[in-house]
């Protein structure tokens, strides 16, 4: 297990504090791994996958023998030790083949994983078109009702989340929506969602689960007629043709610790949203606006004696002041009578 | 003039803005999501797949634009930001939820008493050398009677009185007190929560309360191996006779404790805060008056803001 640091100065007791749990969590750190024997296309793969990840993204250079199905031990470790709460692990057999395991831990412990086969891959290098900047949030597209139906694609669904997507903020610059991974699933005309009286028995016995199909593009915003830009899209990025292998569901006892959420009031305050806020809209030009409902006022009841606004005038010139005081009464008189 | 052509052009720039689906698009703001929920078209997806899945993409990335550009927005040197929603799917935390600490003996008496917390600046202004100066750390000017270079004494003062040592003294004996409260503060908290030791007898109470709480209260059921033997209570009797003296003692004993409710409210009124010495409050906020005053006062401040005051 992993010793205990106490702090010995101000900064280690800030690197410290930093890597305790928060209400609101950071970004999940992945770390790239590689298995005893990778080949070509793992490495490219994992390579640009890094590249998208940047910066929360830790690559360890040396091979290492691990075998998340068999033995999550070191995984948990390397999570414990580095502060990351990803793994991809990249290891290639002969009886898989460009097998991608993508895995997620919760309190050091393994909560999921995943095992994906790389059927075909294009690097980034092969399109020549211009890239996004690395660093700027992608947004995400989904395309098939399996990701809403079947368990192992909605698994799979929240993994690419997590992945690329995790992290909470209140705010995006728009100029800077560069980027777009669509996951897209094969048509499967034969398939059910899962069986529970079959189970698991069903999934190993055929593999017939359908690709998956990952694409990036870089988006660009032309004008329209209207504030909405039109989007076009131009492919860039990695290719990736993937297909589902063995997996590891979480632990329900688990799955619900890592779901529980803070307490409503304390995200109330921090967003402004708890509830959906009637008499506001945001119209045309963007801006935020209010409605105010007050009661219908009886003019000719209003006290103009207590408005110190309209005695403005008087007190101003000595030799204007009848003037002033003559223009001022038709004026209060305007006012009453309105 | 014939502007139909340039009418039909514009409307068709509004068109190509607008994403018409079977289903409606799942949109999630917050991560920048959106799922399509309409079954994959084989037919497209045989002929030409990569146009099919670049037009799915297409569309979705329309709708979710349009909703980005819904949001309300702050003007930026970069560009408008646009405030996002709290996302709707839920993603599973990488940590568990952090417990809350329990409040300091500071932060308990500043809650009592509504102090605010304020964050002094580090910089703080030197009317002598007329500049912004550290309040603590490098030329700190926490540090300033140490570092003098001449000191004022006073006549009656001791040969060996050394102004340097005593400024620093002071200094250091302030910081050995902070460190020394917030070890008490941190000790505190532990054993807010329980050290192991109370925990143990927490759980060795628990399960003495369940071994009675069956119907023959405890008396019949099988001891299993490793339960510790119940500890009974040791009945004690009093002799038949006793001498006066010991008897007119218990009898008031038990008087006592029947107190009036007069006396039971006084003595709870000043059971109260242990954190907040009210006595000391009423005195310092009334200055000197009393609490009587005080009231007096708050209901004099109460009519007069009834009425409306000075209009």
């Amino acid at each position: 297990m992993l010793r205990t640091v106490k702090p010995r100065n101000a900064r280690s007791k800030r690197a410290l504090e930093a890597r305790e749990a928060k209400e609101v969590e950071d970004v999940r750190t992945a770390i790239f791994v590689k298995g005893t024997h990778t080949g070509e296309i793992l490495n490219g793969v994992m390579k640009e996958l890094m590249a998208l990840k940047r910066p929360d993204a830790i690559s360890f250079s040396k091979k290492n023998t691990v075998h998340p199905f068999e033995d999550a031990s070191s995984l948990e470790f390397w999570a414990g030790k580095n502060d990351a709460s990803m793994f991809l692990v990249g290891q290639s057999t002969k009886k898989r083949p460009a097998g991608l395991i993508i895995a997620r831990t919760f309190d050091s412990r393994l909560l999921d994983m995943c095992e994906l086969g790389v059927d075909k891959f294009i690097s980034m290098a092969e399109f020549k078109t211009p890239k996004s900047t690395p660093g700027h949030k992608p947004m995400m597209h989904f395309a098939s009702e399996l990701f809403d139906t079947h368990p192992r694609f909605i698994q799979v669904k929240s993994l690419l989340m997590d992945f690329f997507n995790g992290e909470v903020i209140d705010s995006i610059c728009l100029p800077g929506l560069e980027h777009v991974i669509s996951v897209s699933i094969a048509p499967a005309p034969s398939l059910q969602t899962a069986n529970p009286i079959l189970g698991d028995s069903q999934e190993e016995d055929v593999q017939n689960l359908p690709k998956i199909h990952i694409r990036t593009y870089t988006v660009k915003l032309l004008p329209s007629g209207t504030r909405i830009p039109r989007v076009e899209l131009t492919e860039m990025g990695p290719f990736l043709d993937l297909s589902l292998r063995r997996h590891q569901a979480a632990d329900p006892e688990m799955w619900k610790a890592a779901m529980r959420r803070p307490k409503l009031k304390k995200q109330d305050l921090e967003k402004g949203l708890g509830k959906k806020k009637k008499n506001l809209e945001v119209d045309e030009m963007g801006d935020l606006r209010g409605r105010v409902h007050i009661a219908k006022q009886d003019l000719n009841k209003l006290q103009t004696r207590k408005m110190k606004g309209l005695k403005g005038m008087l007190v101003e010139q000595d030799g204007s002041s009848e003037e002033s005081e003559q223009e001022d009464d038709p004026r209060q008189k305007k006012r009453k009578r309105d | 003039m014939d502007v139909s052509n340039i009418l039909a052009s514009h409307a068709a720039k509004f068109q190509s803005v607008t994403v018409e689906k079977e289903t409606p698009l799942d949109v999630d703001i917050g991560f920048l999501t959106v799922t399509d929920l309409t079954p994959i078209d084989e037919d497209s997806y045989k002929s030409n797949l990569e146009e099919y899945l670049q037009v799915t993409a297409r569309d979705g990335i329309q709708a979710l634009v349009a909703a980005l550009y819904g949001l309300p927005t702050q003007p930026s040197p970069d560009g408008p930001l646009a405030q996002l929603p709290p996302p709707t799917t839920q993603l599973p935390r990488a940590k568990p939820l952090p417990k809350p600490k329990p409040p300091t003996k500071w932060e308990r008496f500043a809650a009592a008493k509504g102090i605010q917390k304020r964050v002094r600046e580090k910089k703080v202004w030197d009317e002598e050398r007329q500049e912004w100066v550290n309040r603590w750390g490098r030329d700190g000017k926490n540090k300033e009677k140490e570092e003098q270079w001449i000191h004022e004494v006073k006549a009656d003062a001791p040969v060996d009185h050394d102004p340097v040592k005593a400024a620093r003294d002071v200094r250091t004996s302030r910081v050995a007190k902070n460190e020394r409260q917030r070890l008490q503060n941190h000790a505190r908290a532990q054993t807010a929560t329980g050290g192991r030791d109370e925990r143990k007898k927490d759980i060795e109470r628990t399960l003495a309360t369940t071994r009675i709480s069956t119907a023959s209260m405890g008396r019949f059921d099988n001891k299993l191996d490793g339960e510790k033997k119940l500890k009974g209570v040791k009945r004690k009797f009093e002799a038949t006779e006793t001498c006066v003296e010991q008897e007119k003692q218990a009898s008031l004993a038990v008087l006592s404790k029947l107190d009036g409710d007069v006396k039971r409210a006084r003595k709870e009124k000043g059971a109260g805060d242990d954190v907040l010495n009210v006595r000391k409050a009423i005195r310092n906020v009334s200055k000197g008056r009393g609490g009587v005053a005080l009231a007096r006062e708050a209901n004099k401040k109460g009519a007069r803001g009834k009425r409306g005051g000075k209009r």
